[in-house]
């Protein structure tokens, strides 16, 4: 297992990397952020990574702290340890230059955070039913936590999950219902410092992807006038798990806007 | 390319490798503080053994260390949705690792 020094941390990360040939220039590296307590890296591994590296990119994926199998300690659950842990990591792991961070719902979040404060690490972000860290996502994600926390302490909550849901989606109900139980993350993440509004200080290219059916495609408008160039794609007859239900969809996406990007650096640099 | 007549071909021995392996999930296992649980071909991981998908990630990478870049389960299991891949037993992965090992000695890669 890959494990990696950062900070106080032990931080699990997998790397795959790019099989195929790209051309003369060094290849692209895609940096997976995972979402909240059912996630970890294991979503990104099973899903869009192998073939993003069979087409040529390269793949750095991490479990974020309290998740997965990295540390977790009790308290630190801001978004900016998690904005800070991405930005060290990528210093022990030796990448130097820009990367695409692709991140799944908080996963999105931290990468929006990392592109407000190091813009000049942020070759992209392409983020997945996300909503950026202004101040309203802060007060949403304290209600959905403190609902999240308050329904798993129920101990009938992991059997009715398990009965509903199967055995998989069980256990991982289990583990969210720890890290809620052993940590501040619910009541850390609405402190989050937020950037503004405006989105002024994203200032890389975003792509956006949505489900039709989450709610959360409301954010087109805003999207799309705050940031300089902002894409956004709503997937039809779908949910919020885009990921997990969409990969084929997903990896098209993810690596059309990857090469797009890449060819558009190529002609600025003349 | 060349093959030593000395040099015997690598021919990956099923009981082995499920020993291996049991080691590997037994270790795994430990963090999670189980009842003792028997482990065969016929276990699988989700409902048996009760593991996350992150486990098997992990399980994945020690397998890689201990037996070299042949074994590649990202791309064995690229077309397999993740319920499936949850539902594999332990047999399934013993075949790929010896198919995997066979495949490279015959390869001499």
């Amino acid at each position: 297992m890959t494990v990696l020094k950062v900070g106080e941390l032990d931080v699990h990360l997998q790397w795959l990397p790019p099989s195929g040939e790209e051309g003369d220039r060094p290849p692209p590296t895609v940096v997976f952020v995972h979402g909240l307590l059912y996630d970890s890296l294991a979503s990104y591994y099973f899903t869009v990574a192998p073939a993003l590296a069979e087409a040529g990119i390269g793949v750095l994926m991490y479990d974020l702290r309290g998740h997965g199998r990295t540390s977790r300690p009790a308290e630190g659950y801001r978004l900016e340890h998690f904005v800070d842990d991405l930005d060290a990591l990528l210093d022990a792991a030796g990448v130097t230059g820009p990367v695409h961070l692709v991140g799944n719902c908080f996963g999105g979040t931290i990468a929006f955070g990392h592109a407000a404060v190091r813009p000049d690490r942020v070759a992209s972000i392409i983020a997945m039913e996300c909503e950026p860290p202004i101040p309203r996502w802060a007060e949403h994600i304290g209600t959905g936590m403190a609902e999240a926390k308050a329904k798993l302490a129920a101990p009938e909550a992991i059997e009715w999950v398990k009965r509903e849901h199967g055995a998989h989606v069980g256990r991982l109900t289990k583990t969210a219902a720890k890290i809620l139980r052993v940590t501040t993350i619910a009541e850390d993440l609405p402190r989050s410092r937020t950037i503004d509004p405006s989105l002024v200080d994203v200032r890389c290219p975003v792509l956006a992807v949505f489900g039709d059916e989450s709610g959360l495609a409301g954010q087109r408008e805003e999207l799309e006038s705050g940031l300089g160039r902002c894409e956004v794609v709503v997937l039809e007859e779908q949910g919020h798990s885009v990921l997990v239900e969409r990969p084929g969809e997903i990896v098209d996406l993810v690596l059309g806007w990857v090469r797009r990007n890449a060819a558009a650096e190529l002609e600025e640099a003349g | 390319m060349s093959v030593e007549e000395t040099t015997s071909p690598v021919i990956a021995d099923e009981a082995a490798v499920l020993a291996d392996l049991t080691g590997i999930l037994r270790a795994l296992l430990e963090d999670y503080e189980p009842d003792d649980i028997e482990i065969t071909r016929d276990t699988t991981f989700h409902d048996d053994l009760e593991l996350e998908s992150i486990d098997l990630v992990a399980m994945s990478a020690q397998l890689r260390e201990k037996y070299g870049e042949a074994i590649n389960f990202a791309s064995f299991v690229a077309d397999l949705e993740l319920g499936q891949i949850m539902a594999l037993t332990v047999g399934e992965l013993v075949d790929f690792v010896v198919t995997s090992l066979n495949a490279k000695g015959k390869s001499g890669a």
